[in-house]
């Protein structure tokens, strides 16, 4: 069974449709990049998995559990936000102990290497309102990855973290998957996806225009790098192209 | 619920605001019993001051640390727990700290001077106040986005308690003083939580002249016993109806 269902999942804000009839399912252990212009929903899309937003339509499930008023379902989810703050006054090690204390007995599940690897463990004393935000963004990643999610979702997760951190972040998803991990990234650099992605979700004003593996894009397109055939499917009609397969 | 609680608290007492607070409140009670040369003149001044402020300090101090608050709010609630039990434990927690800063900050200066009734009606009057405001800055912190907005919708709502209310009470008893209007001027002074708070002081204080029309009445009806309780009840719902508000607006909210 898939580990996340979307059926025809929708959002409005106002009068604006920031999400629109969107339906989707993604499987254990594959790697999905959510990608798309700015304001074309990738960030509703994963704020209503998450329950940080109320899909106005249809329904979203998280293994078998549909997302609503119980809780329950985001013991198995790690997210790691686009822009992290924390309450300034804390310290790393309290701020993990609280996350530790809420996620209770998810703890006995995993600690991955993620925090000695970016460094985290040795800045355990440090108050969260001296951090740069960098610096934030590990603290986030280690927290998204600590209790052995079995979906993940990280929005931009690379966006403000230096080279090495990057890759480490990079080769932790790549790890993390192979336990059967569901993993959903937005990003705007297409290396990145197109080092990652199993398949590739693309969104424009809310809708879901199409949900491929690169191979069938490069393929439907006849180019040999994703960015290009990505502006190449969008320029011709991408339904065309999707019919074609 | 408390582990919010517990974190929120940490996070409150370490924060300069709450200290400063404390101090200032201090400073105003301690200068005033030190000016003054009758202790009951000074916790009138004393009174004023507090009815005045506690309000507006913990108003504006839980709109904007609620807002500042917001990204870690974010991360609770994608954690497995409730929404109630993530604002339960703040709100909890920015009224302990408030209410302890009141408690500490006027409430020991006023047991030094000028122990009793009154001056235990006056902390019990802030400490409800506090809670009261508290609530109405969270629903304020939820129901608006900006933070500009949140902060200048609170300075609207107390300015219209401490003052504009007032003055329309005024104007409708000097208008219909032909009238027996008495009897109104009971629900009439309970739609503001600032007059309730100065009334269940005033009935301690055996100052008539102090009492203000509104007090007065509130004996008349209700004798000095009674008007307290009735007082402090219209309180009660003063927290309980912003606040249920309040977490409704959080249940709803789209981060």
């Amino acid at each position: 069974m898939a580990r996340v269902i979307f059926e025809k999942t929708g959002k409005r804000y106002g009068k604006l449709w920031a999400l629109r009839d969107l339906s989707a399912r993604f499987e254990p252990g594959e790697t999905v990049s959510v990608i798309g212009p700015n304001g074309s929903g990738k960030t509703t899309l994963i704020k209503c998995m998450l329950g940080l937003v109320h899909a106005t339509t249809g329904t979203i499930r998280v293994n078998g559990q549909v997302v609503g008023n119980d809780p329950a379902y985001r013991h198995q989810m790690g997210h790691m936000p686009q822009i992290s703050r924390f309450p300034n006054e804390l310290k790393i090690g309290q701020l993990i102990d609280l996350m530790d204390d809420i996620r209770g007995n998810d703890m006995q599940r995993s600690e991955g290497p993620l925090i000695r690897e970016l460094g985290v463990d040795r800045m355990l004393d440090k108050r969260l309102g001296t951090l740069s935000g960098g610096q934030r963004q590990k603290v986030s990643a280690v927290l998204a990855f600590r209790y052995a999610p079995t979906v993940l979702v990280l929005d931009e997760p690379t966006a403000g973290l230096d080279p090495l951190s990057s890759e480490i972040l990079l080769s932790a998803v790549r790890e993390i998957k192979r336990t059967g991990c569901t993993v959903l990234i937005t990003s705007h650099l297409m290396e990145e996806v197109e080092a990652m992605a199993d398949r590739i979700a693309y969104l424009q004003d809310g809708g879901l225009q199409f949900l491929l593996s690169p191979e069938e894009i490069l393929e439907a397109t006849g180019q040999t790098r994703l960015s290009r055939a990505i502006p190449a499917m969008l320029a011709n009609n991408v339904k065309r192209h999707v019919e074609s397969l | 619920m408390w582990k919010v609680y517990k974190y929120t608290l940490i996070d409150l007492a370490r924060n300069k605001f709450v200290g400063g607070w404390l101090l200032l409140l201090l400073a105003i009670s301690f200068g005033l019993f030190q000016l003054e040369d009758q202790p009951l003149k000074a916790m009138l001044s004393l009174t004023q001051v507090l009815l005045a402020l506690v309000p507006l300090v913990a108003s504006i101090f839980s709109i904007v640390y609620l807002y500042d608050a917001m990204e870690f709010t974010e991360l609770l609630a994608v954690q497995p727990l409730h929404r109630s039990k993530i604002l339960g434990g703040q709100m909890l927690a920015l009224g302990t700290a408030l209410v302890l800063g009141t408690w500490i900050g006027a409430g020991i200066p006023l047991m030094i001077f000028q122990a009793g009734s009154a001056a235990f009606t006056l902390v019990l009057a802030c400490t409800m106040l506090t809670l009261v405001f508290t609530a109405m800055g969270a629903l304020i912190a939820f129901k608006n986005r900006e933070k500009a907005r949140g902060v200048g919708l609170g300075l609207v709502v107390w300015f219209l308690f401490v003052l504009v209310y007032d003055a329309i009470l005024l104007w409708i008893m000097y208008a219909f003083s032909d009238y027996p209007i008495e009897p109104w001027i009971v629900p009439l002074a309970a739609l503001d939580p600032i007059d309730l708070g100065r009334i269940m002081v005033m009935l301690k204080v055996d100052l008539a002249a102090m009492m203000g029309y509104t007090g007065a009445v509130y004996e008349k009806f209700f004798g000095s016993m009674a008007g307290t309780f009735l007082a402090l009840g219209a309180l009660v719902a003063w927290v309980a109806v912003p606040s249920a508000w309040a977490f409704k607006a959080f249940q709803r909210k789209d981060f």
